[in-house]
């Protein structure tokens, strides 16, 4: 590996000055592409905010503005209009709510029962639930919704939510955090006198507090950006998520590029702030399940 | 089972049907059998003798100002009928979402009382035997239904009788951008008629600019089904067999007739030849277009017209829909949805109700209103005549084309339009016929023909399981 | 990012197998307290695995023998389950012309949105890595696309890729070319629906591949580059060996993903043009819940032969890639 240090001071001398040429260029390259780069990846984003803003003749005309010359809300506003933003907000934000705050519960209490609790066929149960993880949802999406419309829980918030209140993914990842959790800690406990139920809540699960929010994070993006199951299981407007509100934004009768592009942006902003500002936090909630 | 104690049990559940209905009231009981095949319909009586409030539960798939116009309707029905029947209207999504939804109900024996349907899922409602005709209503009242346009009234008529109220019924138009025919030189009082003059005007109207780039398509339409029914109708020819499905159940498209393969073949030539813009199969996508002045000639329906001329910046004109040769003898066939009254499992009070409303919306008046807040063609003819609609028709007069063209429409089963339990999926591979005859994969008669070949099993199957 | 719920089962499958391949399913016993069992603990570990356990069993374990079984079966006018027809809709899959291409255009889809998808944010990921100015604005622009869902950014390129009056076409007319039929032409639909898709996955991996990277030991790095080991060798022989477990672990997640992909195809093309983007997701919602057809019967045998695929890919990937992973 080191071969630099046998070679003769002259002709060290020598090759880092080609190098350096070298590199120069290579920097030069590297900026191209990377600037090359940047412009293909934002400029959807770019072009999603200035169209948001530009009136229908400028979003109309060919070929097509790319700096808005007069800025408007009225695309806001028409796209509040058509569509109830607001309410779909709600209806995002509660379905996602549930779905992650009941997960993290089944969860902590299975990675519980799974490290700290005695248990009879453990690994044939844990196997269970790795198997879940194995089914893609949209294998078993046709009984699910005919079971529960069959219920009468087509477009309502159970209907949302209930298919996904555990997960095999949770309780994976919280049994690896238990795992680690040092046994002295655990006994003193214990000689504390601290049951089960007041370990788990007391000690446990608030010096997991990180491993806990990065599934959350997790989990709450994946219910928030679904779109297979809230597009079948509601029907109205007032029931449909953001993420269904949004396509039917673009199918409506009144719908032009401005009013799309404004729903877009209005839809985006809360996940747009947890990139910018929250990313390294996110990063570990996405990572979870990449790699110990 | 015999075949004939199948005749039995059903002989036995006719009568025992018969029986429901002429002596019970109320009862909500009846749950299975065939009591539209028979066609009776509760008296006046049934609603008169019954105590307290009768519920309608109304399946609807109308959003936005659509929906504010029928909650208004509901609203004034109700009042009118205050203590004695009480309309609960239920939105149920997109008309797709009203099937889907009405399917499950059959199963689990909740059907509504009163169910808004499209068009193409005629034939799939009286198949379903949850229905009353509303045919047999008229007749037990000797209600005359002369004044619902025969048109309308031909679409929703079958083996002799009106199966369900027509409600909401639109019709498609050619829309045209006025201003672009001026700059062309071609008058927009005179527009094309035939699909070969389309075709000239199509090429006069496409403009280029120095670099040989378009930047206005003589024509554009989505790629979507409907539009070349309502071509292969217009040619006076049949869509799907037994006489478009209404002599007998059509057990074979008829799509990829010769008719139906020059409607197919000239779209995709115009496309090819770079005057008709492809916009794919999304709606959107190809008004947006048009509104924009992308496109000079376009197929819509009557109901975007109120849209198009609000939005448009140059001056929107409407002719007549295409033919395919000047002496066609067809006409255009009536989209929109009916509604249908269910029998089983409703007590004759309730159907009644149900009736009484359906009648209330297609009255004149209604029909006003709901022309002028909707854009829907009236289904009343006397609707026209109302003060409220000849304002509307005068801010509008782009409209009058649509109901020339309906008055001229002789109806014959050509212009009744295609019956069919899979309509949905026949008009599916129309669309893909329209997209490999574009794409040169096939010729329009190979693709319409390979169409129909795909859909047989699904139409074998599907009148197999309504026997 | 996490497009779906199966996103985050396909993230759990991945490190799950992973975890499962190199420690098996031997659960540390807890340590129990002298002498026999004791029951109310016994109880307490059935009480708290209840829940998931009833979930589980609701909404995968039932639904999966169900979707077994309207696979073997005909469907009435109304949907409902008819007479038993056994392998039928199997045997008429593998004979339909239209499913070999659904089956064809899902792997090519595969194909065009995972290698682009990984290596195109590994080429950003390492251009990053040479030292340049500005790399926390530069990698916050690359991870700005994971703000957007699935549904957001297909409306974005829905309006991007407009046939007639959409933003791509507007600007090759500015170079006196197009106008392209990108979502209306054969040719290019399935390329236009993938890249759209590649560039709404390239945010969550960048993310991912700089936390990988910033995770590799800063001495192994700087040992490197006294060696003289710079930019490409450096590449080579340092940072993408060890990034190896995040890039096996993106692209088994984003192979899944892409084969539950759904949301941009029915928005962008719903599955045309002549089926050039049906993939087999989007061919059972077809089947099943479209055209008001409720051909529940083949939809669920679609469905089956997803999971199959999908088990299959999972198999393949964890054989084949497992192996050649140097896990740091």
């Amino acid at each position: 590996m080191t071969t630099t240090e046998r070679l003769p001071a002259r002709a060290r001398a020598a090759r880092e000055g080609t190098a350096r040429i070298r590199e120069s260029a290579g920097r030069a390259a590297v900026y191209t592409l990377l600037g090359a780069a940047v412009v293909t990846v934002a400029f959807p984003v770019y072009y999603a905010f200035a169209g948001a803003v530009m009136g229908p003749s400028e979003l109309s005309s060919y070929p097509p503005a790319l700096l808005p010359h007069s800025v408007t809300g009225r695309n806001f506003a028409g796209a509040v209009e058509v569509i109830p933003l607001g309410r779909q907000y709600l209806n995002s934000a509660v379905t996602a709510g549930l779905i992650t705050l009941a997960q993290l519960l089944t969860s902590i209490l299975a990675a519980y029962a799974f490290v700290f609790l005695p248990l009879r066929w453990r690994a044939a149960v844990f196997g269970v639930f790795l198997a879940t993880l194995m089914v893609p949802w949209e294998a078993v999406i046709i009984p699910n919704y005919l079971m529960l419309s069959g219920w009468g829980l087509g477009n309502t918030y159970f209907g949302l939510v209930l298919p996904f209140l555990a997960s095999g993914f949770g309780t994976f990842m919280l049994r690896q955090s238990f795992r680690q959790f040092p046994a002295e800690l655990r006994d003193a406990a214990r000689i504390d006198g601290a049951g089960h139920w007041r370990f788990l809540w007391r000690i446990l699960v608030p010096l997991n507090k990180p491993s806990l929010a990065a599934i959350a994070i997790y989990v709450f993006l994946s219910a928030w950006n679904q779109y297979f199951w809230p597009l079948i299981i509601t029907r109205t407007a007032q029931m449909q998520t953001l993420q269904i509100g949004l396509a039917s934004l673009r199918d409506a009768e009144r719908a032009d590029p401005g009013l799309i592009l404004a729903g877009v942006v209005l839809s985006l902003l809360p996940t747009l702030v947890l990139v910018v500002f929250g990313q390294r936090f996110v990063v570990r909630g996405l990572t979870a399940g990449a790699v110990r | 089972m015999s075949k004939w104690s199948l005749r039995l049990a059903a002989g036995l559940a006719a009568a025992a049907l018969a029986l429901t209905a002429c002596s019970s009231s109320s009862s909500g009981d009846s749950s299975s059998g065939d009591s539209s095949s028979g066609g009776s319909a509760p008296g006046a009586d049934a609603l008169d003798q019954t105590q307290g409030v009768t519920t309608v539960t109304f399946w609807h798939a109308m959003t936005g100002q659509n929906a504010t116009v029928l909650t208004s309707l509901v609203n004034e029905f109700n009042a009118a009928h205050r203590g004695k029947i009480e309309v609960k209207p239920l939105f149920q999504g997109t008309y797709d979402d009203v099937i889907a939804k009405y399917k499950a109900s059959v199963q689990q024996k909740g059907t509504p009382s009163l169910v808004q349907v499209y068009d193409i899922g005629t034939r799939f409602m009286i198949d379903s035997r949850q229905t009353v005709p509303a045919q047999a209503f008229a007749d037990k009242d000797g209600y005359k239904l002369d004044d619902i346009e025969p048109g309308i009234r031909n679409y929703y008529t079958v083996g002799g009788k009106l199966a369900a109220m027509p409600f909401n019924s639109s019709m498609p138009l050619l829309y045209l951008d006025a201003d672009a025919f001026k700059e062309a030189g071609l008058d927009p009082a005179k527009p094309p008629r035939t699909l070969a003059e389309l075709g000239e005007a199509a090429k006069k109207l496409t403009k280029k600019d120095a670099n040989g780039q378009t930047v206005r398509y003589g024509f554009g339409a989505s790629v979507y089904g409907w539009f070349v029914e309502e071509l292969i109708a217009e040619s006076g020819t049949l869509y799907c067999d037994q006489d478009n499905g209404r002599a007998e159940k059509a057990d074979k498209v008829l799509f990829d007739s010769v008719q139906g393969a020059q409607t197919v073949q000239w779209w995709a030539d115009l496309v090819k030849g770079g005057y008709a813009a492809n916009t794919g199969r999304v709606t959107a996508d190809a008004q947006a277009a048009f509104k924009a002045g992308k496109v000079a000639m376009h197929l819509e329906s009557t109901g975007v017209l109120r849209g198009y001329t609000e939005a448009a910046k140059f001056t929107v004109a409407t002719a007549p829909y295409p033919r395919l040769t000047a002496d066609d003898q067809g006409g255009p066939v009536i989209g929109g949805a009916s509604l249908w009254i269910d029998g089983p499992g409703h007590s004759a009070a309730e159907q009644r109700a149900s009736w009484e409303f359906a009648k209330f919306l297609t009255e004149p008046a209604q029909q006003a209103v709901w022309h002028t807040g909707t854009g829907y063609f009236p289904v009343n003819r006397k609707a026209l005549d109302d003060p409220k609609d000849k304002e509307w028709l005068a801010k509008y007069p782009q409209f009058q084309t649509a109901i020339d063209e309906l008055h001229a429409t002789k109806p014959t089963p050509a212009t009744a339009g295609c019956l069919l339990g899979v309509m949905p999926q026949a008009r599916k591979g129309v669309e893909t016929a329209i997209e490999q005859t574009i794409s040169g994969a096939k010729t329009a008669q190979q693709a319409l023909g390979d169409a129909a070949k795909d859909l047989q099993p699904a139409l074998d199957s599907y009148n197999a399981s309504v026997g | 990012m996490p497009r779906s719920s199966g996103a985050a089962a396909a993230a759990g499958r991945a490190g799950a197998a992973a975890a499962a391949g190199r420690a098996g399913a031997t659960a540390a016993a807890p340590k129990r307290g002298p002498g026999r069992p004791d029951w109310g603990e016994r109880t307490l570990a059935w009480a708290f695995l209840l829940p998931s356990l009833v979930v589980f069993a609701l909404f995968i374990g039932y639904p999966l023998g169900r979707t077994l079984y309207l696979s073997t079966h005909g469907n009435d006018l109304f949907g409902a389950p008819s007479r038993y027809v056994g392998m039928r809709h199997y045997t008429d899959l593998l004979a339909s012309a239209e499913f070999h291409k659904t089956l064809v255009t899902t792997l090519l889809f595969v194909l065009l949105t995972v290698l682009p998808g990984v290596f195109g944010a590994l080429g950003l990921v390492l251009l990053l890595e040479s030292r340049v100015r500005g790399v926390r604005w530069l990698r916050s622009a690359f991870a700005l696309p994971f703000a957007f869902s699935v549904a957001s950014a297909s409306v974005v390129f829905s309006v991007f890729f407009n046939p007639a009056i959409g933003v791509l076409n507007g600007l090759l007319s500015q170079f006196g070319t197009g106008p392209v039929g990108w979502l209306t032409d054969q040719r290019y639909a399935l390329l236009s629906v993938s890249a759209a898709t590649v560039w709404m996955n390239l945010g969550y991996n960048v993310l991912v591949l700089s936390a990988g990277i910033g995770s590799i030991p800063q001495e192994t790095v700087e040992a490197a580059r006294l060696d003289g080991a710079t930019g490409w060798r450096l590449a080579r022989s340092i940072t993408v060996p060890l990034l190896g477990p995040h890039l096996f672990f993106l692209i088994v997640v984003s192979t899944i993903n892409s084969l539950q992909s759904f949301g941009q195809i029915h928005i962008l093309t719903l599955g045309g043009p002549d089926g050039a983007t049906r993939t087999l997701v989007y061919s059972v919602y077809e089947k099943a819940f479209a055209y008001g057809s409720s051909d529940f019967g083949t939809a669920s045998a679609q469905a089956v032969v997803l999971l199959v695929v999908v088990l299959a890919c999972a198999g393949v990937q964890f054989g084949l890639l497992e192996r050649k992973v140097h896990y740091a």
